[in-house]
């Protein structure tokens, strides 16, 4: 069974490492030094306003350590199939669980520390604190995590029946009970109180875990759940296959989608307006360059620059939305229904004319607002329009009928 | 004759599965068509639905072939798949609607049709949901309304009867009975052979990507006499044949 989760893990770090490649590319490095640097030099100003007795900075470091504490989750890697594979090897799954749980300390930990090293010299302005009481709090928070940590590795039993005993009411109860021990009366105790309740975890789930079943529903959900959130993560900057969008119903918009008529040609129109509309993939990706399009347009002035810069996020858009076409191909009535392929393209001729056109009026609007020049609003206005109209009704249809051709 | 099929030689790649099947399919018939796992029944379908092209062969629908008319060809078609596949973002409603939409029905006698249907497979109540909400049962339900809704003259079912339950599955006979009645036809391809042998009215037998034997029961028992007499026991006489 350690077995096992050695073999998942090294596939799972390189996984990851595959990804943070993709993520921590020269450029965004860059950046990140940028931010940083920033950040730093900020939080250094900060300090130096700072004073011995503010009242409100025990609340401060509280609420940062206690957010700090629910970091770094409980990774099992576990699968979905290990409900079925697995299930005769379940006593054997707690070395297998005991391992994860100490894989999983490694990131959790180190989230920990780093926090509380940015913390301490606010902690010594402000509470002037000594190193030793630094010290102490690191014992507390350090315990802290392990105890919570625990918890999560008991709730992979049912060892409390339907309650769990890391629900969240619990996690964050103990953290900041814990903490505010520390901050208002004595790290050392609270110290000695992580290790007691840590201790008492770890006693009363030696006694019960081995009467009891797993919860594989739940941990696989929520291992589930995890990987969502890293696959999310990097789904920001590149495509991530595992992470499908989710479908929101957006009842509020039953009116726009009603006016398309219900009639044959339009079969696929209404498909495609309901699927972009209430997908988060597509939609996602539209809004989000419209936002920051907008967002840039609004500090940029000048006679061409806003010109170029809408024309560019149209272009953009239009380009991304070309794979939409055959978002429902694997769906066998694509092909069994009676109808045409042309009628599929000039329905989704009319839903990206549909949706760049109202991009290009959000941009130009924006940009006749920034600027106040009717020139700048003129000359944009007439390369929006021509550009929406080149992509949707002339690129478009002529790239989809080269790639299906070119498949046969 | 509502659908033929002749010398038809496929598959998905240029490895051929299907090695020169033909048989027919009349107006108001149902024909079941039987195999093992493998033998080539999906393919069959696929490449009737027009999933597929065949390498060699032909398949019209009363007269038409896809590629004379595929518009044409494909409006005459209703099919259930064994794996139910809907549209994630559309509601039950809106399936229906999209099914009226492509098959270019009146939507007040269809909507007619849908409710009775609804109503029949106990869906009636669902009708705002979304494909995620619906058991694996339920999916297979809303294909069958949808396809139903059609004035379909051939219909393709493939392996229907698992996964429904019993209500289901006799509510179905009898919608299969009823369009027989009207004219339609109907391919279905399934492995509970006790079922088909009460409701087919031939069977096509395939077996390694060609058709064994193909006719009625009383056809099939004249053919293997030693084999026995139901349709199981031809079937299982027909794969040990190769077992041997």
């Amino acid at each position: 069974m350690i077995g096992l989760f050695q073999q998942r893990r090294q596939r799972h770090l390189r996984e990851m490492a595959k990804y943070l490649r993709l993520v921590f590319n020269d450029f965004f490095v860059f950046a990140l030094l940028f931010f940083l640097g920033g950040l730093g030099l900020g939080y250094s100003n900060v300090l130096k306003q700072l004073t011995t007795g503010l009242w409100w900075a025990p609340f401060v470091a509280l609420a940062v350590l206690a957010i700090t504490a629910q970091v770094g989750r409980f990774a099992t890697l576990i699968e979905d199939a290990d409900r079925v594979f697995l299930l005769p090897k379940e006593r054997a799954m707690h070395d297998y669980f005991v391992v994860a749980r100490r894989y999983s300390q490694w990131l959790a930990q180190a989230t920990q520390l780093i926090l509380l090293f940015i913390l301490t010299p606010f902690l010594r302005v402000t509470l002037d604190w000594s190193l030793a009481q630094v010290a102490g709090l690191v014992v507390a928070q350090v315990l802290l995590k392990d105890t919570l940590l625990r918890l999560d590795l008991a709730s992979a039993y049912q060892v409390t029946g339907q309650r769990r005993m890391n629900h969240w009411t619990v996690k964050w109860g103990m953290s900041l009970i814990i903490l505010a021990v520390a901050l208002w009366v004595t790290p050392y105790v609270a110290g000695a109180l992580s290790l007691v309740a840590d201790i008492a975890v770890a006693g009363w789930f030696h006694q019960h875990w081995a009467h009891q079943q797993i919860r594989w529903r739940e941990q696989i959900a929520s291992e589930d759940n995890r990987m969502l959130g890293i696959y999310r993560f990097f789904n920001l900057f590149t495509d991530v296959p595992m992470v499908k969008g989710t479908i929101h119903r957006r009842r509020y918009l039953d009116g726009l989608l009603r006016r398309i008529p219900v009639q044959r040609d339009k079969t696929y129109l209404y498909l495609y307006s309901r699927g972009m509309l209430r997908g988060t993939e597509f939609s996602g990706l539209v809004v989000r360059l419209t936002v920051i399009g907008m967002l840039l347009l609004a500090f940029i002035q000048g006679r061409w620059l806003p010109v170029i810069l809408t024309a560019l996020f149209i272009y953009l858009i239009g380009f991304q939305l070309l794979p939409f076409f055959q978002q429902y191909d694997d769906v066998v009535f694509t092909h069994v229904y009676p109808l045409t392929w042309a009628q599929r393209l000039g329905s989704f001729v009319t839903l990206v004319t549909g949706i760049l056109t109202t991009t290009a009026i959000l941009l130009w609007l924006v940009v006749v607002i920034a600027n106040r020049d009717l020139m700048t609003a003129g000359v944009t206005l007439v390369v929006a329009a021509l550009e929406v109209g080149y992509l949707a009704r002339l690129y478009t249809p002529q790239r989809l009928k080269r790639a299906a051709k070119n498949k046969g | 004759m509502a659908l033929t099929v002749s010398h038809v030689v496929g598959g998905y790649s240029q490895i051929p599965v299907l090695k020169d099947i033909s048989f027919d399919v009349r107006d108001g018939e149902l024909v079941g068509l039987i195999g093992l796992n493998g033998a080539g029944k999906s393919t069959t379908i696929n490449h009737i639905i027009g999933l597929l092209t065949p390498h060699k062969g032909e398949i019209t629908i009363n007269g038409v072939t896809i590629a004379q008319d595929s518009q044409a060809y494909k409006q005459q078609i209703a099919y259930i798949p064994e794996t139910p596949v809907l549209y994630q973002e559309l509601t039950l409603r809106e399936h229906l609607e999209m099914t009226m939409m492509a098959y270019d029905l009146d939507q007040k006698a269809a909507w007619v049709t849908a409710h009775e249907l609804l109503k029949t497979f106990r869906l009636d109540n669902k009708l705002d949901w979304f494909p995620a909400n619906f058991s694996k049962g339920m999916k297979q339900k809303v294909m069958i309304v949808c396809a139903f809704l059609t004035q379909a003259k051939l219909f393709i079912i493939d392996e229907p009867f698992l996964g429904l339950d019993p209500l289901a599955v006799n509510d179905l006979l009898n919608l299969i009975e009823q369009r027989k009645q009207q004219g339609a036809s109907i391919l279905m391809s399934t492995h509970v052979l006790d079922t088909a042998q009460r409701y087919c009215d031939r069977f096509v037998l395939l077996h390694a990507g060609q058709v064994e034997t193909e006719g009625t029961l009383s056809e099939l028992q004249a053919a293997l006499p030693e084999a026995g007499e139901s349709l199981n026991d031809i079937y299982l006489s027909m794969t040990k044949v190769d077992r041997a």
